[in-house]
């Protein structure tokens, strides 16, 4: 891995490097192109030099020393064809001048240089060519030299202004140009300095920039190599590496979190897998194991459908032998049926005999209601009694209470009431006895009526239970008529269930069959859950390859 | 010397013939209105309207049975014009005893209106003075003269 990162590493240094190499190259070739094209180099130089050689050789056109010269020539001059020649000539530089002064007019600044040229010098000028077309060239064509050289001397004097004012332009023209010259240079020296200080941070952005290249590089690298590593181990089956989270949203942060959630999900599938395989494992167990117990209940099965058939043997011969008892008991039914009878003629002498029973207790319920009428009555003569006795104590105390006031005379008295107060106090105990056998008499009184009225209930009631069991007996009748029937019925289905438990027999020898067969086939099934077992077993240890950290 | 013997609640008493004016037989009384709750109704007797106490309500807190035993014995106390009569509703008034021989029994200073038992008779049954039998609020509230 360290490999790969110095080689992304050294292919970024490599890059970095050839840029700056190209970069070199170009900051070269741009400082040597402004060396050459820049005022006083080389290339300047030459163009200067070629203008200076133009305006070395030709005659200056706003420099009238031209046709000065021709007039002078024109003085000396005689043949006349040669005086039209230099006069054209003449004329030819006027128009000249006039043309390049329209030129400088349009072009020089309103400045000292500019008037100069202009106004100055040109006035002069123009002075000089109107004495010569007007004075001058009639004159020589008059060949009238005197005067011609008199006109000659005048246009001397503008020439010197002229050529005064010339030379000025001239220096003041040698003045611009120098400075300039000096100017330009300067700019063109300032622009090198700019394009090397403007080299150099370009050349520390681009370091800057591979520095950060790098860093970014080291990070994703670490990122790919973590994640590689994850990678890795989960390969080799070790699902415990949990992946540092991060909260970046680039790329490699993403993958990170693509990676941890596979391995976590990864990590859920196999021990699912693992936990399916340990409950497969169980089952597989589970399925031998009811196999054979199913394989012993089938043996088990048999032995039973053995059992059964014998059972059903001896059910078939008792069934024979209830079919003999059935015949006895329909004669005894018979006997029952005629001892029912009787029984129903009995019960009707005792219903009326029960009638004349609840008359009589009606009877004695309404003499016990006379009684108790009676005892009330004497309650209330005793009540009366009663009353008449505690007056007479009253009478005798207050007497005996008046007697003893009275002292030795109510001595007599005294005893008299004392004797009557004893007499009252014996009729009040007598009726005190009296009362309670009346009231005991009526308790008595009471619990007669109330069994009279329960005995007349029972009579009453043994009456309906009479005429109840007379009904019974008549049903008991009809059944038993009805028994001898159901009798036949039973005789006809003991018969059948006969036929029935043979025919059982055979079913349970083909169910017999059945059994063994079943055991085969559960023997075979034994056989097929324990490759189960082995298939489970593979798998476990395959899924025992995985680290699940647990 | 005869003493009528009653009770009143539990205790058996008498009180001597000479303090008993008449006695009477048990009768329906309408209670006077705000009166003490033992003064259970006034009687006309000899002119006057005579106050009656229940002895049984005084002693035991509960009226006296309904029976034809329970009486009124009429009494009076006080002496010359300050005399009253006091009527004194009790259980088993019937019986005149003889109270002639006397003895000393608890003594009880919290009820001192408790008298001498008279030791021959069966119940033991006390003497008692009927000016101390009541309370003095009572005693008070019978005796006490309507201002002139």
């Amino acid at each position: 891995m360290a490999q790969r990162d110095s080689q992304l590493a050294s292919k970024l240094s490599y890059f970095v490097g050839v840029f700056l190499a190209l970069f070199a190259l170009f900051a070269f070739l741009a400082w040597r192109t402004l060396d050459q094209v820049r005022v006083k180099g080389p290339l300047y130089e030459e163009i200067i030099l070629g203008n200076v050689l133009i305006a070395d050789v030709l005659p200056p056109p706003q420099f009238i020393i031209e046709p000065f010269l021709l007039t002078l020539q024109l003085v000396e001059e005689t043949d006349a064809a040669e005086i039209t020649r230099l006069v054209d000539k003449g004329n030819e530089l006027r128009i000249d001048y006039e043309n390049r002064q329209e030129f400088w007019k349009r072009t020089l600044a309103r400045d000292t240089m500019g008037d100069l040229m202009t106004v100055t010098s040109y006035r002069a000028a123009m002075e000089f060519f109107r004495l010569r077309d007007d004075d001058f060239i009639p004159a020589i064509r008059a060949n009238e030299r005197d005067r011609a050289r008199r006109v000659l001397d005048q246009m001397q004097q503008r020439y010197d202004a002229h050529r005064y004012a010339i030379d000025e332009v001239w220096k003041l023209a040698e003045q611009r140009n120098l400075a300039n010259e000096s100017k330009a240079d300067g700019l063109v020296q300032s622009q090198i300095s700019t394009l090397g200080i403007l080299a150099l941070g370009i050349i520390l952005v681009v370091v800057i920039m591979a520095w950060f290249a790098r860093r970014a590089a080291a990070t994703l690298s670490q990122r790919v190599q973590l994640v590689s590593d994850v990678a890795d181990r989960v390969a080799q089956g070790d699902l415990t590496t949990e992946v540092p989270s991060t909260d970046d949203r680039d790329e490699t942060g993403r993958l990170l979190f693509a990676i941890g959630a596979m391995t976590l999900s990864l990590r859920g599938l196999v021990t699912r897998v693992k936990q399916a395989s340990v409950e497969l494992m169980s089952t597989a167990t589970e399925f031998a194991a009811t196999s054979r117990q199913q394989e012993s209940t089938v043996q088990g099965f048999g032995a039973s459908t053995n059992e059964i058939a014998a059972a059903v043997k001896q059910i078939a011969a008792t069934s024979q032998e209830l079919l003999a008892t059935m015949e006895g008991l329909n004669a005894v039914s018979g006997q029952t049926a005629d001892l029912a009878e009787q029984g129903q003629s009995g019960l009707s002498s005792l219903d009326s005999t029960m009638d004349r029973l609840a008359q009589a207790a009606n009877a004695m319920s309404a003499r016990l209601g006379a009684i108790r009428e009676e005892a009330a009555e004497i309650t209330g003569v005793v009540t009366t009694i009663s009353k008449v006795a505690d007056q007479t104590n009253l009478l005798s105390i207050n007497a005996a209470i008046e007697a003893e006031k009275a002292g030795e005379q109510g001595l007599g008295f005294l005893v008299l009431a004392r004797e009557i107060r004893r007499l009252a106090d014996q009729t009040a105990v007598a009726t005190l006895d009296i009362e309670q056998m009346v009231k005991q008499m009526q308790t008595a009184v009471s619990a007669g009526v109330m069994e009279i009225d329960r005995f007349a209930e029972e009579v009453r009631s043994g009456v309906g239970t009479v005429d109840r069991v007379g009904g019974q007996f008549g049903q008991i009748i009809s059944q038993v008529k009805t028994l001898s029937e159901r009798f036949d019925t039973v005789n006809h289905g003991m018969r059948s269930q006969s036929q029935g438990a043979r025919q059982i027999g055979e079913a349970m020898g083909q169910l017999l069959d059945g059994a063994r067969q079943t055991s085969v086939s559960l023997r075979e099934f034994n056989a097929a859950t324990e490759s189960l077992r082995d298939a489970v077993s593979v798998l476990k240890q395959e899924i025992a390859k995985f680290n699940l950290g647990h | 010397m005869l003493a009528l013997a009653f009770r009143a609640g539990t205790a058996d008493l008498a009180i001597a013939a000479r303090h008993i004016v008449e006695v009477l037989p048990r009768m329906p009384l309408r209670a006077p209105s705000l009166a003490p709750a033992a003064v259970i109704g006034l009687l006309p007797f000899r002119g006057t309207l005579t106050p009656v106490v229940d002895l049984c309500l005084l002693v035991a807190g509960r009226p006296a049975a309904t029976q034809l035993g329970t009486r009124i014995i009429i009494v009076s106390i006080g002496t010359g014009a300050g005399a009253r009569l006091i009527g004194l509703q009790a259980e088993d008034v019937s019986e005149l005893i003889d109270c002639s021989v006397t003895t000393r029994g608890l003594h009880m200073p919290e009820h001192a209106w408790l008298g001498d038992h008279l030791a021959e008779q069966p119940g033991l049954p006390q003497l008692v003075e009927p000016a101390e039998l009541l309370p003095e609020a009572l005693i008070a509230l019978f005796t006490r003269q309507p201002a002139p």
